[in-house]
């Protein structure tokens, strides 16, 4: 009985989870995780305060915050989901920033034999991977230039919906779905996709990232950490990822 | 050992007064109850498990007056109503009630509060000795019912109410209980009141009975004056036995007998019983139609048990007398008396007579091991 | 295979689920209790909306009390001004938790009551104790099997808690990821190997967790028949 009842009471011990209150918390596009992780590790060695992260889509991320999530700043992958919660007045507008912008690629399983030279060769497949294009910003990009080309009516039935931009790219890494329309940024973060024709940025829709603190937040560190994301020394890295660098306002 | 006397016991001490809305009627009882044992009878459902309930203070709606050799435990008028905890009221319900997630030990305790002496006592009493570390899954219904009389006396009680407690044991189980019973109340000294259907028990246990009809009270009285009613009577023809608990004192193997010390002090020539030793505690039982009885000093007779005793009784089992005979001389120390059942024709040509002296006949072989 | 990070979010989680189980123990009870013995005239209710967190969706139940914990929720708007953070928080997770898993306990609680016989409650009185004194000495070691047995099957919907919990508390790593979230972010992003490292560990826990509770039983009932 006392063994027993040692191990169960070791487990009963409450504790606070490991990260500690009076860290940074960043809600961000999912597209945006490996940029940002690296750019959370250098400030992390540069300065005491620890960032955490949470990825997902922008608009799940947006959800959250309206309702209350103690998220210290938020960065975007567009501008609608941004202006909503500005609107809740939940943004510090002074401090928000236009950072980035980014290109729509179509990728296939890299040893798939499809071949896709142009998007309506996108309607002899019979599923193609698409963050829910009714609410996730990459979604509705790709939903955007499909009807630009008038291609939208016709592929709208072949679209499997994911919760994000990466568990699309996974849709097609997995072989579950036959292509995908994803972030070029995306694409290059993975080996198990190849880009079956990359959307000219011309052609596609306007793609802006945008980044702001949060009001509630009364962290010094937050609009620090900001700056840090938005100053000329990030746009390398950022850069080396794919991503392009908007000039700044 | 109930004493016949034309009236049940001088000293009431339980005053009853009491009413309690039932299913199909109301529990209606007043009446005063002396501080020997009275047995409660009627037909099922006549409210006699109720009643005890109510006494016991489980009813809740239970209204009217219960008190016991003075204490009130029950007064609707000034507003008194004692819980049961703090009644001090023993209850031993149908099937004994042990709690099973305790030991035999645990239970005889459980209302003790630390009372060791007294606790120790109802175990001899009981004779629960070899059974304390079992627990009741393990127990037989004999054994459940002596662990739940031990329990409801370690908690020492004002009253002892038992709850047909002989019901769910077979015959031979019954008659080993009933002597514990009676060393309950001569050694306790506690009023008890007992339920039962059977007639055998209340002749043999009970001074008064309380017959219960439809939740009211029949008819109150001394047992054997109860049994001349019809109903009664019918059900006494089943056998009335006299039970008797004692030691055995000496095997007689050439002789074929077992001498037996009883309790109160007479003895015995049973059966050889080579498998009990000298020491031994034994419950007998000798049926009263077995009892020969003669109105001179018998010699020559092949029976090896005489007994010299006085008629202190003459009643009617249905068609037969029913003696009461006590032994010994009348200033001697106080023994059972012996029941005799008989024909009332030999009662007549015999002209027996209440106090006269008579000398009882029990053969060996018609005492029953139990 | 697994990550000090995973081994954080199995802490994590086990922490929650057990403080969860430990905070419904009491309230659990005595709800049971009340159940098993009171006829009033609000029981049906009573039982009706304590059986919903069974019989909704996991999700729907999310959905319910974020509405109410909200910013904007009738509950929320008080802690929101009082600076008090619940939902996407550690917290939202625990309460969570403990929506989900009272039911259980308090089902098979309220059964076991149930089958202790009430006349022994009575002969407890009789024999001197209180009405608190009769629960603590017969009522409550008669059912402490269905007690513990509850008590386990909340801790394994604790721990396996997701519908209710990604609607209140989000999926956020290092602070609200237990595993059923982290299995699913991991399978969401084609991380298979994690999702089954993951999912391997609950196998686990869970067994872990069934067979130390039939221990616990069954040595009950091996004293019990001796």
């Amino acid at each position: 009985m006392k063994p027993a009842a040692l191990l169960i009471l070791s487990i009963l011990v409450p504790a606070p989870p490991p990260v500690a209150a009076d860290d940074l918390l960043v809600f961000a596009a999912a597209s945006l995780t490996e940029v940002l992780r690296e750019l959370g590790t250098s400030y992390e060695k540069a300065h005491a305060d620890r960032i955490a992260f949470n990825f997902g889509a922008s608009s799940d991320l947006a959800r959250q915050i309206a309702a209350g999530a103690p998220a210290d700043a938020f960065y975007s992958a567009d501008v609608a989901r941004m202006e909503e919660l500005e609107q809740a007045g939940l943004v510090d507008r002074r401090e928000r920033r236009n950072i980035l912008s980014n290109v729509l690629v179509i990728v296939v399983p890299r040893d798939a034999k499809i071949s896709i030279s142009e998007p309506s060769d996108l309607k002899s497949l019979g599923t193609i991977a698409l963050a829910n294009p009714e609410a996730v910003p990459a979604g509705i990009y790709a939903k955007t230039y499909l009807g630009s080309l008038g291609l939208w009516a016709a592929l709208k039935d072949k679209v499997v919906p994911t919760l994000d931009v990466r568990a699309a790219l996974a849709a097609v890494e997995a072989e579950h779905a036959e292509a995908g329309i994803v972030y070029a940024t995306d694409a290059a973060a993975s080996k198990k996709v190849r880009v079956a024709f990359r959307v000219p940025r011309e052609q596609g829709p306007l793609i802006v990232y945008t980044l702001a603190p949060l009001e509630r937040s009364t962290k010094p560190a937050t609009r620090a950490f900001v700056g840090f994301l938005a100053s000329r020394g990030a746009a390398a890295t950022y850069e080396r990822y794919g991503f392009i660098v908007l000039p700044a306002e | 050992m109930a004493d016949s006397t034309a009236n049940p016991p001088c000293r009431d001490v339980i005053e009853l007064a009491l009413e309690l809305p039932l299913a199909r009627f109301s529990l209606r009882v007043a009446v005063r109850l002396g501080d020997g044992v009275t047995a409660i009878m009627g037909p099922s459902g006549s409210g006699k498990t109720s009643l005890l309930e109510a006494v016991a203070g489980l009813r809740p709606k239970t209204r009217g007056r219960i008190a016991l050799d003075g204490t009130v435990l029950l007064d609707s008028a000034t507003g008194v109503r004692l819980r049961p905890e703090r009644r001090r009221v023993g209850y031993v319900p149908q099937g004994a009630g042990l709690f099973p997630h305790i030991t035999a030990m645990g239970n005889v305790r459980f209302g003790a509060r630390g009372a060791e002496s007294r606790v120790r006592a109802a175990i001899e009493c009981l004779e629960l000795t070899p059974l304390l570390g079992r627990y009741p899954a393990t127990l037989s219904g004999g054994e459940k019912q002596r662990v739940a009389l031990a329990r409801s006396l370690a908690s020492n009680p004002r009253l002892l109410l038992l709850d047909e407690p002989l019901a769910a044991l077979d015959v031979g189980l019954r008659e080993r209980v009933v002597p514990y019973l009676l060393r309950i109340h001569e050694e306790w000294k506690v009023p008890v009141l007992y339920v039962t259907h059977n007639v055998g028990e209340a002749l043999d246990l009970a001074e008064a009975v309380l017959l219960l009809r439809e939740g009211t009270v029949e008819a109150y009285g001394p047992a054997l004056e109860m049994l001349s009613r019809p109903a009664m009577a019918r059900a006494a023809e089943a056998g009335i036995e006299n039970l008797r608990h004692g030691r055995i004192i000496a095997h007689d193997e050439a002789g074929g007998t077992t001498r037996v010390l009883l309790d109160d002090g007479q003895i015995l020539a049973i059966p050889l019983s080579s498998s009990r030793r000298p020491g031994d505690a034994v419950n007998l039982a000798i049926r009263a139609e077995d009892v020969l009885l003669a109105v001179e000093r018998l010699h020559g007779l092949s029976a090896r048990n005489i007994v010299e005793a006085r008629i202190v009784a003459i009643d009617r089992v249905g068609r037969d007398a029913l003696l009461r005979c006590r032994p010994g001389s009348e200033s001697g120390p106080e023994r059972r008396p012996w029941l005799v059942r008989i024909t009332p024709s030999a009662v007549g040509s015999l002209g027996l007579t209440s106090g006269q002296e008579v000398w009882l006949a029990i053969k060996s072989h018609s005492v029953r091991l139990l | 295979m697994l990550t000090a990070q995973d081994l954080a979010v199995v802490g994590f989680t086990l922490r929650i689920a057990a403080l969860g189980t430990v905070l419904i123990i009491g309230p659990g009870i005595v709800l049971a209790l009340a159940l098993a013995r009171y006829q009033g005239p609000g029981k049906s209710v009573m039982e009706t909306l304590l059986s919903l967190p069974l019989v909704l969706p996991p999700t729907a139940v999310g959905m319910l009390l974020l509405s109410v914990l909200a910013r904007h929720g009738s509950l929320g708007r008080w802690l929101d001004a009082a600076g008090i953070q619940v939902v996407f928080t550690w917290k939202a997770v625990l309460l969570a938790t403990m929506v989900m898993a009272f039911p259980l306990l308090v089902r098979s609680a309220r059964t076991a009551f149930e089958e202790v016989d009430p006349s022994l409650v009575g002969l407890a009185r009789t024999l001197g104790c209180g009405p608190i004194a009769a629960f603590l000495r017969v009522t409550l070691p008669l059912a402490w099997r269905g007690i513990v047995g509850g008590t386990v099957l909340a801790f394994a919907r604790a721990l396996g808690e997701f519908g209710a919990t990604i609607m209140i508390a989000g999926n956020i790593p290092g602070r609200t990821q237990t595993l059923a979230l982290a299995i699913f972010q991991a399978s969401q992003v084609g991380r298979d190997d994690r999702a089954r490292a993951l999912a391997g560990v609950t196998v686990l826990v869970a067994f872990v967790t069934l067979w130390t509770a039939e221990w616990l039983t069954r040595r009950r009932t091996r004293r019990v028949a001796t």
